[in-house]
């Protein structure tokens, strides 16, 4: 570094001077980063440890209730069909909706990166669904699904989509797709926007038709954004809870249809007091997020490992 | 989809080529707009039924038949939308401010100032990105409910003081101005803390601007923490998006009255995403990816 080599060449007060100002700098150093730290230690790493420590117990409101419960809180989420009736559903809302958003974001990128006219406002109409908040969202997709809604209506059915348990976990999938779609757009949008035009020449003076340099050209040089996006929105996807609260109600109805394994959690905490079980189903599903996201990261990701 | 447009118009003049090309257009425009219906008729019919009587809320048409503003009354006046709506922009608005101060303090520790142990801190605060809210869920109720903040705002702005997603784009964003800056403010005698809040915290508004519009999103569309937090009980707390929800779980099939409180919901985001598309649409910053 350009300071030490500076050091050596300078006489000894100026050496020590030099060395209070670096003493200074990093005392300045920790006062501008105790705060951030602090809150990041006391709501985001405490908790972890914290919430491991409580999987081992009986726990009520107000603390421990019993010496020591071992792995009865993880056998008991580990046998519980409730639980695993959520992990059904969130394996198959997430195998459905993460293949579909992309497929539709991906689409909608290459839309917008043709040379039209109008596209800002086609990119902002394609993006608008994401910027709402997911309460409204819900609640304007259940007015147009109602029974006698928009949609039964342009469709001739009367069928109640998100009142019905075969139904409901499907039309929540369509709900999300439709909002996503619009945020993988946009990462595609940067990923397309950075291939250099040449390819694209290179492969018109083949003759290389456009589904042919799709396949071939565009869609293998998307690699890292494919990568990119499937480890963010399988997460996202994993992590479903919003629309099945406002859809479901806390208990993830009808018939356990739309219970996710964040809903579980909440219902142990807030129908059961169950703190102990709650923060055992919460290691759980750490583990299983980590293990998702370690397994894509050497199927898909293998070329994209930095 | 066809992928090269400007390719193909780049190929010789073809006689009667002129005709299909026009042909192709003219579909291509059709396609665009029906894609771009499927993502607007939602909320252009939600907008007008916010209009419409109830009972003229179950004629699916797209024109208020009479048109009223009863249903905007009636949230505003029956139900408490003016405290949900205050109650957001205030959340909004003090952690937008907390969190945006503490993330460019952070940041610019990290990115300038050389301290032992920086390297690590660095590592341990980007790993906080990888542990999901939800395992923080039962910890962070419990700790809340002993420190006695159970049903108040200041559990929800503790915890949301600083992220590690802000504070990462900040670091970044200071190792990319010049040195000079901070040495020309040494020369003219100002101290670390003064450097910081006159010289690179101007220099950092367009990146916090950025984050700022993020954060302001993030904040006000949230519903999980909020809901834990302070939203089942006393409804004076109420943010706008739980409000939304209680009006649409107790009054389900008032139409008239939810799409209004939809509409309230997605306002103030709306206005700002007019206003800074780019910003949104850039996707370096896209950093709150929902479900």
């Amino acid at each position: 570094m350009a300071t030490t080599t500076a050091t050596e060449a300078t006489p000894r007060r100026l050496r020590v001077s030099m060395a209070s100002a670096r003493l200074h700098e990093a005392g300045w150093g920790y006062a501008f980063a105790l705060l951030p730290i602090a809150i990041f230690g006391l709501f985001f790493i405490y908790p972890i440890g914290y919430s491991i420590y409580i999987s081992f117990y009986h726990w009520g409101i107000l603390g421990k209730t019993s010496p020591g419960a071992g792995t009865f809180n993880y056998s008991q989420v580990l046998h519980d069909p409730v639980y695993h009736t959520a992990l059904k559903n969130i394996a198959e809302y997430t195998l459905v909706v993460v293949p579909l958003e992309m497929a539709l974001g991906l689409g909608l990128a290459l839309a917008i990166n043709q040379k039209i006219r109008g596209r800002n406002f086609f990119r902002s109409a394609f993006y608008f669904p994401s910027i709402a908040s997911s309460v409204a969202i819900v609640t304007i997709i259940l007015f147009i699904f109602s029974n006698d809604g928009l949609f039964n209506h342009l469709f001739g059915s009367t069928k109640d989509w998100y009142g019905d348990a075969s139904t409901v976990l499907w039309g929540i999938v369509g709900m999300n797709a439709w909002t996503t779609s619009g945020t993988v757009m946009v990462f595609y949008l940067a990923a397309l926007q950075a291939i250099p035009e040449d390819v694209y020449e290179a492969a018109a003076l083949d003759n290389t038709g456009a589904w042919r340099t799709f396949r071939k050209i565009t869609f293998p040089l998307l690699r890292p954004a494919h990568f990119f996006c499937l480890v963010v929105f399988s997460i996202g996807a994993l992590k479903l809870f919003d629309q099945s609260y406002l859809i479901g109600g806390p208990s993830g109805g009808p018939d356990y249809a739309t219970i996710t394994p964040i809903l579980y959690i909440y219902n142990q905490v807030f129908q059961f007091s169950a703190f102990g079980v709650g923060a055992a189903a919460g290691v759980v599903f750490f583990v299983l997020l980590f293990l998702l996201t370690v397994f894509e990261r050497f199927t898909v990701g293998r070329q994209e490992a930095a | 989809m066809t992928l090269q447009t400007s390719v193909a118009s780049a190929e010789p003049y073809v006689p009667g080529r002129a005709r299909s090309e026009v042909t192709r257009k003219v579909l291509l425009y059709a396609l665009y707009i029906v894609i771009a219906a499927i993502f607007l008729v939602p909320f252009i019919y939600t907008v007008t039924t916010s209009f419409k009587t109830l009972p003229d809320s179950n004629n699916v048409t797209f024109i208020a038949h009479p048109w009223t503003t009863s249903a905007w009354h009636d949230i505003w006046t029956q139900f408490d939308f003016p405290t949900y709506i205050k109650n957001s922009f205030f959340l909004a608005g003090v952690i937008v401010t907390c969190n945006l101060f503490l993330s460019a303090l952070g940041g610019y520790a990290f990115a300038r100032l050389r301290f032992p142990g920086r390297e690590f801190l660095f590592l341990l605060v980007l790993g906080t990105l990888m542990v999901p809210d939800q395992l923080r869920l039962v910890p962070i109720f419990l700790m809340i409910v002993h420190w006695g903040l159970f049903g108040s705002f200041w559990g929800y702005i503790m915890i949301n003081l600083v992220s590690a997603v802000n504070l990462f784009f900040m670091r970044q964003y200071f190792l990319t101005v010049p040195r000079d800056f901070e040495e020309a403010a040494k020369l003219d005698g100002a101290g670390y803390f003064k450097t910081f809040w006159r010289v690179m915290l101007p220099l950092a508004l367009p990146a916090m601007a950025a984050l700022a519009i993020l954060q302001f999103q993030g904040t006000w569309n949230d519903f999980f923490w909020p809901l834990i937090l302070f939203g089942q009980g006393d409804q004076s707390h109420y943010t706008i998006q739980l409000g939304l929800a209680h009006l649409h779980s107790t009054y389900g099939s008032n139409w008239p009255q939810i799409a209004a409180g939809s509409i309230i919901a997605i306002l103030p985001v709306l206005v700002i995403f007019l206003a800074f598309q780019r910003f949104f649409v850039s996707g370096s910053f896209t950093a709150g990816v929902k479900g």
